[in-house]
């Protein structure tokens, strides 16, 4: 079992035919993936690694039953991607691009939620359900199946952390990208309660980082969870005032340090490791 | 992107906001001038893009033309809060009788923009709103909703305003919030919002930001501004990497933010001092590279590197030619420590072995930075 991307997932790829999503679309297909069709508008006919590509989204929800995306645009061209695939009834959206205007950020989170759909991102790597897919751009030889639910609000230490899992001999149920913008499509409440409710996973792992407030804000639902919470904050020796790579990574006005989060989450329950390394170790102990 | 003061009140003016008569100097002279043709008392504000000017000394007020000019001239090519002046605004002196705050913002957690007031403006306004929360106004707005002046009348009722300054303040309000959506701005401040004596209401400061990702389509608002008075951020902006100075001496790359943010608590935790941050992002090629190590050995602190990579999006073969091309073209041979994982990783730790360049073959960031500590040690 996962969450998210699951057996009855039907994918397709937005922006197929472009450079980037042409070589993503191979590697998600080596991993297993199950990709139905892809888009991209004025290359019907066309075939990519054997996916047929359609000029809209509508046409493979039609004809493929896709009920996933992942979308490789421009930023200036992925709100409109969104919305087309929010309108066909899409109700997985991964949104891998990074860039992307903070206001087309609250237009797709808004109209993703009034349709009830899960949105990843922007600036995501993606989820992947290690044994089943994956949808998006994380190197997939860093998984292994397994219980533990990861969500990650950057790409590269969500990897991180799977190699500690896989190490430890834990493994994962699914990784979540949760997105690394100011605005995001999902909540971290949102994530937790499907691990919550996944009979697949055991333990969740939140790997976090400084800035912003989701992670404080994500304390009451933590502490009403029936399954254990480890966390991790990256960024305890960064400087205040400094935006360290993501938008949305910046301690300012004394709100956002690793300290307010540890606290935070501490003081409901999770266990808090200083380094990565630790998260296995504090896991083997909660469960 | 933070607009200037001056460019953030030309934003202002253009929506139907007073703001006090004003000239941009760019000398001593021009100051005289300036304050000559706006009546002798002016003040003196130092133009850089960054809040706290006047408790740094980059605002004071003259009482003669020849006041502001000994102003200007002691201001114009100093350095505040980290930038050399450039240019100083003269602004004709207003008789204030009330200062108060208004402005808008994003609430990211929430996706919703912010509308904030609150009667008490001015410099001390974050003390006055830690101490008591209650006394700043907010009102959420969700994508595409405005904020018309009608709902702002009422609103503004309650607290006590009415007819000319009640009127005014929801015009204000209002054109400001169609403003925030029509440019894409991320924070919108006018503090102090002054009531004269007329009951008439002035924007005595502007502080403007706009999204950086939306200036594509916000074209009037590129080269507005200041650079980052760091020769180092300037260069790694041309590159298209993020670069962050710090104190230490070990050069840091990683592939992503969150990576990069971990290896500094990891060299940390083993005693050593990062020289920078630096991510790459998803489109590393080998001229990204060999430039991004380029930019992180120009700081002449910098005795040891620590590269680490994903090759998720991005491919450990570029990064790899990159980093031996780097390698050979240094003047100075620095050791090296590189942990690149993912697709590819088997033929880019090849060419980086055949380089005697040192690499981790596990994905263990703490091991590529034990093995550094050997190096340096």
């Amino acid at each position: 079992m996962s969450i998210l991307l699951t057996e009855n997932t039907k994918a397709i790829i937005q922006g197929i035919t472009g450079k980037v999503g042409s070589a993503q679309a191979k590697w998600m297909l080596e991993y297993g993936t199950k990709l139905v069709a892809g888009v991209t508008p004025g290359r019907k006919g066309q075939n990519v690694y054997g996916l047929p590509v359609y000029d809209d989204v509508l046409e493979t929800v039609e004809k493929h039953g896709a009920n996933a995306t992942v979308i490789f645009a421009p930023a200036a061209y992925t709100k409109s991607a969104v919305f087309e695939a929010l309108e066909a009834g899409i109700k997985l959206v991964i949104v891998v691009p990074e860039h992307v205007p903070v206001a087309d950020a609250i237009e797709m989170r808004e109209a993703a939620k009034a349709k009830g759909a899960y949105l990843l991102g922007p600036t995501t790597p993606g989820v992947i359900s290690p044994g089943i897919g994956k949808l998006g751009i994380m190197p997939g030889n860093m998984f292994k199946q397994g219980r533990i639910g990861v969500i990650s609000r950057s790409g590269t230490l969500s990897y991180e952390a799977a190699g500690y899992l896989n190490d430890a001999g834990m493994g994962e149920s699914t990784v979540v990208g949760i997105g690394a913008d100011p605005v995001i499509g999902m909540d971290l409440p949102d994530l937790l309660q499907l691990f919550d409710e996944d009979e697949g996973t055991d333990a969740v792992v939140i790997v976090g980082e400084i800035g912003g407030t989701a992670e404080e804000e994500a304390a009451p639902f933590i502490q009403k969870m029936k399954k254990p919470v480890v966390a991790y904050i990256a960024g305890r020796m960064s400087p205040p005032g400094k935006r360290m790579g993501h938008a949305g990574a910046i301690i300012q006005g004394g709100a956002g340090t690793a300290e307010s989060k540890n606290e935070a989450l501490t003081k409901v329950g999770a266990a808090v490791a200083f380094n990565l390394l630790d998260v296995p170790v504090l896991l083997k102990k909660a469960l | 992107m933070r607009l200037l003061e001056y460019q953030g009140k030309e934003v202002l003016k253009s929506l139907g906001i007073v703001v006090p008569d004003s000239r941009v100097a760019n000398t001593p002279e021009e100051a005289y001038e300036a304050a000559q043709e706006l009546g002798g008392k002016v003040m003196i504000k130092v133009q850089i893009p960054t809040g706290g000017r006047g408790k740094a000394g980059g605002v004071k007020a003259a009482a003669t033309p020849e006041e502001a000019r000994e102003f200007a001239a002691k201001l114009l090519g100093a350095v505040i809060k980290g930038y050399q002046v450039k240019q100083v605004l003269v602004e004709k002196q207003i008789k204030v009788q009330k200062e108060l705050y208004m402005g808008i913002t994003i609430d990211n957690r929430h996706g919703k923009r912010v509308f904030m007031f609150c009667e008490a403006g001015g410099m001390d306004i974050e003390q006055v709103v830690s101490k008591s929360p209650e006394r700043l106004l907010k009102v959420e707005r969700g994508a595409k909703e405005n904020l018309p002046e009608y709902q702002i009348r009422s609103i503004l009722r309650q607290r006590g305003f009415s007819n000319k300054t009640l009127v005014g303040l929801s015009k204000i309000a209002s054109a400001l919030f169609e403003a925030f959506l029509k440019y894409d701005l991320s924070t919108c401040e006018i503090n102090p919002l002054c009531i004269l004596e007329d009951g008439s209401l002035v924007a005595a400061d502007a502080k403007v930001e706009i999204d950086d990702s939306a200036l594509y389509r916000q074209k009037q608002f590129q080269n507005k501004g200041m650079d980052t008075p760091d020769e180092l951020e300037l260069r790694a902006k041309e590159i298209g990497v993020t670069y962050v100075k710090l104190d230490g001496e070990i050069g840091i790359l990683a592939s992503g933010a969150g990576l990069g943010m971990c290896c500094i608590d990891l060299l940390a935790d083993e005693g050593l001092k990062p020289a920078n941050f630096l991510e790459t992002g998803g489109g590393i090629t080998r001229e990204l590279m060999a430039d991004a190590i380029e930019l992180v050995v120009s700081n002449k602190k910098v005795k040891a590197i620590l590269i680490s990579l994903y090759g998720g999006v991005n491919s450990l073969l570029e990064a790899a030619i990159g980093i031996k091309n780097a390698k050979e073209s240094m003047e100075k041979q620095i050791p090296i420590v590189v942990k690149a994982i993912g697709n590819q990783d088997v033929e880019a730790w090849e060419i980086l072995r055949e380089a005697g360049i040192d690499i981790v073959e596990t994905f263990h960031t703490e091991r590529a930075v034990q093995l550094l500590k050997e190096k340096v040690s």
